[in-house]
């Protein structure tokens, strides 16, 4: 786990599978058993409400392996929702700053196609211009193994985002279930050495699996039904206008200003710092912040930029959707995991806000 | 292995040096960096910023109000309106305070050589223009004429008082200020900036000008210099905007799909006018 390098996936265009192999679910099990003492082990888990959410487990039988989405995504675990940076102490008027990094060694089992590619996304924000070395230190200490996604949930567009449901890249290890066994496929060289010192768990692939895992795909992408999300138009229109301020007038009606959008949305990293006094000393931390939040641009001296909801609804669409953030940050910022559709209690997930940007009216 | 590589959020420790009340409300603070080999290394832009932190009141961006020419410590004028200005206003001489940076592109000086410079600073929008003023006056033969117009709400607010009256007096360069409203000693220009460019004989041409200011007075005085003549390239201003972390992360500052942090906070008129947010 020490030797964790992020280089596999950082390479665009890299073969993604660097090897296919298959396990049971029996060895499945001893193989979270096995990594349990090594690393903390992150899973999909059976809510006491009846839900499913990541959590750490204790025990291989806690995983839930069937199951459509999770209630929140893999975010706050890169990029938790108030994060120490660096402790501040005070003695005889001498300052010292000691940083907080998280270097935990995490394994995240089970995770969906939408999550893996959110954290993709994640690499590309945290590690351009300036690398972030909290974000770094979570992340290199990761591994991702991802469970391809045979039955898309109501709220579900991950293939309108081109984030699943089955992933080309992105994932250290990606199973696929074939009947009882899983199809291991290889995705970077951290991925590839767990094989490689589990290797007894492991049995060769055959053709027959493989062009089942074809078929599995294939049937997986054709169960979504209608398009949600048409996403191509909405980034052209939203990009090179013309631009419709009577439109997001209307939805800027509609939005509560709540930041529940931003604050669930795997790909949303809007962050405030602030520090918490602790006797003669304290803590730096970052909270999560959403741009949709009325203070969220307004400056000491009153001054705020963006003194409308639909200002600041139309800065978050244009930062998620638009040709000039595409640029920077390689794709634009949806996968399609569908939150934003339960968690918004006014009327503007991001669905309905590509139809209309798509049309040009409300609809 | 991580902890050795730089850490964009961990601050250095700066002493206050020395701090210079400016009016009723604004300080300029002398900081120096607490490590030798970081303040020998510590070299900045006119036009860059720096986070400044008080620990356990937060951290703010302020751009240099001084050149590196002037020396390894670095000066910043604060106008005490928030949580973190009140509290490094209450800091005294010797105290410590949080310093990453510096951040933002700078005015681009070297590309205006040759040009007669014009510099339009609006109450605490001078100690940004002063150190590129304090550049081309090093370098004076390298520009035409040099001109700088002043203007701030009352007499009271003017900052730099001792400085404003060396500009007054040196020969190779014109200094202008004028007040919104005077007091009974006041004896120079009454109005806004902008009024005292009927003054000047300027050749738009050849001119580049730096605008500094609140947004209406920047507003106002593009406006004046465009029907002057000047070319939009040549209009460039250092926009203000809540830049959190510095390094393009926080998304506090973004304006479209600029970073005032890492693409600015430096633009010239037509960059700014592309900034505006689509509708």
């Amino acid at each position: 786990m020490n030797q964790m390098t992020l280089s596999a996936q950082a390479e665009v265009g890299a073969p993604a599978r660097l090897g296919v192999w298959r396990i049971s679910s029996q060895a499945l099990q001893t193989l979270v058993a096995r990594l349990l003492p090594i690393a903390q082990v992150i899973a999909p888990v059976r809510t006491s409400a009846g839900e499913v959410d990541y959590d750490e487990i204790t025990d291989p039988g806690q995983v839930c392996w069937d199951y459509s989405t999770t209630i929140s995504s893999l975010k706050r675990y890169f990029f938790p929702q108030v994060e120490p940076l660096f402790q501040f102490s005070c003695q005889q008027g001498q300052f010292s700053l000691r940083p907080i990094l998280d270097t935990t060694p995490r394994i995240f089992l089970g995770v969906r196609p939408c999550d893996v590619t959110a954290v993709s996304f994640l690499d590309g924000v945290f590690q351009r211009d300036f690398e972030d070395p909290y974000y770094r230190a979570r992340r290199e200490n990761s591994l991702l193994v991802a469970l391809a996604c045979g039955q898309p949930a109501a709220n579900c567009f991950c293939i309108c985002a081109e984030a699943g449901p089955f992933l080309k890249e992105g994932y250290d290890l990606q199973l696929v279930r074939l009947d009882e066994d899983y199809l291991v496929e290889v995705g970077s060289e951290k991925g590839a050495a767990l094989v490689r010192e589990n290797a007894d768990l492991f049995s060769s692939a055959s053709e027959k699996d493989i062009e089942q895992r074809e078929r599995l795909a294939k049937q997986a992408e054709n169960s979504f039904g209608e398009p949600k999300s048409y996403f191509a138009a909405a980034l052209r229109k939203i990009s090179f206008g013309p631009p419709n301020q009577a439109l997001w007038e209307q939805m800027g009606e509609v939005c509560f200003g709540c930041g529940g959008c931003a604050f669930i949305c795997p790909t949303c990293t809007c962050f405030t710092t602030f520090d918490r006094r602790e006797g003669e000393g304290g803590v730096r931390e970052r909270h999560w912040d959403s741009c949709c939040l009325a203070c969220f641009s307004r400056e000491a001296s009153g001054h705020n930029p963006r003194r409308e909801q639909h200002q600041r609804l139309k800065a978050r669409f244009f930062h998620k959707l638009s040709h000039q953030f595409v640029l920077r940050n390689r794709r634009h910022a949806c996968v399609g995991c569908g939150r934003c559709i339960s968690v918004c209690p006014g009327e503007n997930p991001m669905p309905e806000v590509t139809a209309r940007l798509r049309r040009g009216e409300w609809c | 292995m991580v902890l050795e590589t730089e850490n964009i959020f961990l601050p250095h420790l700066a002493q206050i040096a020395a701090i210079h009340p400016e009016t009723g409300d604004t300080n300029t603070f002398t900081l120096r960096m607490c490590d030798p080999q970081v303040r020998r290394e510590f070299t900045w832009r006119p036009g860059q910023f720096v986070e400044a932190s008080v620990f356990g009141a937060g951290e703010a961006p302020f751009g240099f109000a001084s050149s590196r020419l002037e020396g390894e410590d670095f000066r910043i004028t604060v106008r005490a309106v928030g949580e973190m200005t009140r509290a490094l206003h209450a800091l005294a001489v010797g105290d410590q305070v949080g310093v990453r940076g510096p951040f933002g592109n700078g005015f681009p000086l070297q590309e205006v050589r040759g040009r007669d410079l014009l510099f339009v600073g609006g109450g605490i929008g001078l100690p940004p223009l002063r150190p590129l003023l304090v550049e081309a006056l090093a370098e004076r033969d390298k520009f035409g004429e040099i001109t700088l117009c002043y203007g701030a709400r009352t007499p009271a607010d003017l900052v730099y008082k001792e400085e404003l009256a060396e500009w007054r007096r040196r020969k190779d360069m014109n200094f202008l200020v004028t007040v919104d409203v005077p007091d009974e000693q006041w004896k120079e220009h009454v109005g806004v900036v902008g009024s005292l460019f009927s003054k000047l004989r300027i050749q738009p041409q050849r001119s580049a000008a730096f605008v500094c200011g609140p947004p209406i007075m920047i507003r106002f005085v593009v406006q004046d210099l465009l029907k002057m003549g000047l070319e939009e390239e040549s209009i460039i201003t250092t926009l203000e905007r809540h830049m959190r972390c510095g390094v393009g992360k926080c998304n506090h500052c973004l304006i479209g799909d600029k970073y005032v942090c890492l693409d600015g906070p430096v633009f010239n008129y037509r960059q700014m006018k592309a900034l505006l947010e689509p509708a």
